[in-house]
């Protein structure tokens, strides 16, 4: 496994020189604090609850954009050829990225820290909460850089794959509006596959374990079909 | 150290790779010949694991590649058809980067890079990003990149394409230098690149293996064979023709009246040739056994099987 720390330290100094993340970095930072700013405005409370919700979504259109690179460009650049014959396994490969990946998310996450910190100059937010609330962002990147890597490894073009990445991850968004369609004893079925239902109770301050792990195997389906995908591209 | 028995490759309906065996021994540098589209790259690929075969049995070091190809990743050094390049990248991290990825210890790893830099000629250019760099030097870090681990086996594809005649003359040095201590194959339609560094040489041709053999049976294989080249005055093709032993003559050309001939026999005719001038039946001032050159004998092998 000492293949994916190989990987993570080459996914870092890319990243580190490469101007498309440090700009999606902003728009995260910006996104961050707007919604901190409306969500101070609107509801008066010294809370996180809005923009954590919102947040999540920024995510949904942010992070394919910064995973939309890994494969997609690999390949162009027939890098993809050297890693998949090198002796790190495709595995590693893709574990290496991901958690590149979500160190990017952090280092974001570390950007937001000033919001709450302003809370705590004008009011007194609830620490724990605040903790619970970016853990759940947290699972929210996992998830979602996961299924950015399976659409990167898709196509050979980035925008294509960032592209695609956002569509695929719409719908984990858009259920939560299941009970404009469906009646609601259905409604709270097909919310229970959203994003959002699950990052209510993190919001609260509450660690439900059903959510962990659904975050866990959210990111895990995607990896694996990630590691599928490029084994089935060596086959074609 | 490689060899390859019943290679079969399909895409779909299409075959790419049908029936190829060959064998590289250790130590020794071999050519991979064979028109574009001939299916050099996809066999390349195949011996590096990096596309599985539809049938037939690789082994590279000792190792097979569908059953342990980690084991054989480890100990191949392989330069795709465009080096594998990080834009992003300086020259010296990515190098960092292929030693770490090929497992060379940490403590090796920058003395390692320092000496392949040396190797490829990139002293001084550590510090470059790889996306400003031209294609001769993007191919020597391609180059640098598949030895850095000092594999046993190396897997060249094309490695002196887009390099200039003294950056050429470089690469084939640092090749020949490197035969002996390491297995080579390297695939490329240049053909005097194959005569100037390969003893042995393996062509194929839509999928399949046409010749294979050192140099001089491949250019023995040119249509009709070795010939015997000739400078004669006072006698004609035709009564060349007539001489004992003789199945044909082929005029090559005329200077200050001496006409140039290409003689083919079954046997030698050099020592009867000779003596008939000796003899004063005609006056000769060249005879020499030649053979086709390998271009003339790459041209029919493939033209042949072109045919069929």
């Amino acid at each position: 496994m000492s293949g994916v720390l190989t990987i993570w330290k080459k996914e870092m100094r890319v990243y580190a020189v490469n101007p498309t993340a440090y700009a999606f970095l902003a728009v995260f930072m910006f996104l961050a604090g707007l919604f901190f700013y409306l969500g101070l405005t609107l509801t008066g409370e010294a809370s996180m609850r809005v923009l954590a919700s919102n947040l999540a979504i920024a995510e949904l259109f942010v992070l394919p954009m910064l995973t939309m690179r890994h494969f997609a460009e690999e390949r162009r650049q027939g890098t993809l050829e050297m890693l998949l014959t090198s002796p790190v396994s495709p595995m590693a490969l893709v574990l290496g990225k991901w958690l590149a990946s979500l160190t990017l998310c952090l280092l974001m996450f570390l950007g937001t820290l000033i919001l709450p910190l302003i809370l705590a100059y004008y009011g007194d937010p609830d620490w724990g909460v605040v903790f619970t609330t970016y853990l759940g962002l947290l699972g929210v990147a996992a998830a979602f850089c996961a299924a950015g890597l399976f659409s990167s490894s898709l196509v050979d073009d980035q925008l294509a794959a960032g592209l695609i990445g956002i569509v695929m991850l719409m719908p984990f968004w858009l259920v939560g509006r299941a009970e404009a369609l469906v009646g609601d004893e259905w409604a709270a079925k097909i919310q229970a596959f959203g994003v959002l239902s699950h990052l209510e109770s993190f919001n609260r301050g509450v660690i439900d374990s059903a959510d962990v792990y659904y975050f866990l195997a959210f990111a895990g389906c995607f990896l694996f079909l990630t590691y599928r995908s490029l084994e089935s591209r060596r086959w074609r | 150290m490689i060899s390859v028995v019943d290679l079969h490759k399909a895409w779909g309906p299409r075959a790419a790779v049908s029936g190829v065996s060959f064998e590289v021994r250790k130590g020794e540098v071999v050519g991979f010949l064979g028109p574009n589209g001939a299916g050099k790259t996809t066999t390349m690929r195949i011996l590096t694991g990096f596309i599985p075969a539809t049938s037939g049995e690789v082994k590279v070091a000792g190792f097979d590649v569908f059953d342990d190809p980690y084991a054989v990743r480890a100990r191949v050094g392989y330069l795709p058809e465009t080096p594998p390049l990080y834009p992003e990248l300086t020259v010296g991290d990515y190098l960092l980067f292929c030693a770490e990825l090929r497992g060379v210890e940490r403590s090796r790893r920058a003395s390692r890079t320092g000496e392949v830099m040396e190797r490829v000629g990139l002293r001084g250019w550590e510090k470059r990003l790889l996306g400003s760099l031209s294609k001769g030097y993007r191919q020597r870090v391609g180059l640098a990149q598949a030895i850095v681990h000092d594999p046993p086996v190396l897997i060249l594809d094309e490695p002196t394409s887009g390099l200039d005649p003294a950056q050429v003359v470089g690469i084939r040095d640092l090749i020949k230098e490197l035969a002996g201590s390491h297995t080579v194959i390297l695939s490329t339609h240049i053909l005097s690149e194959v005569e100037a560094v390969c003893p042995r040489a393996v062509v194929i041709n839509r999928g399949r293996l046409v010749a294979e053999g050192d140099i001089a049976t491949i250019r023995g294989m040119a249509r009709g064979g070795a010939y015997t080249y000739v400078e004669v005055q006072g006698i004609d093709g035709p009564r060349l023709g007539r001489l004992p032993g003789v199945a044909l003559v082929e005029p090559v050309g005329q200077a200050g009246g001496w006409a140039a001939f290409r003689v083919r026999a079954p046997a030698d005719p050099r020592e009867m040739l000779a003596d008939r001038a000796a003899r004063g039946e005609f006056r000769i001032r060249a005879l020499e056994s030649r053979l086709p050159s390998l271009e003339e004998a790459f041209i029919d092998i493939v033209g042949r099987e072109g045919l069929a």
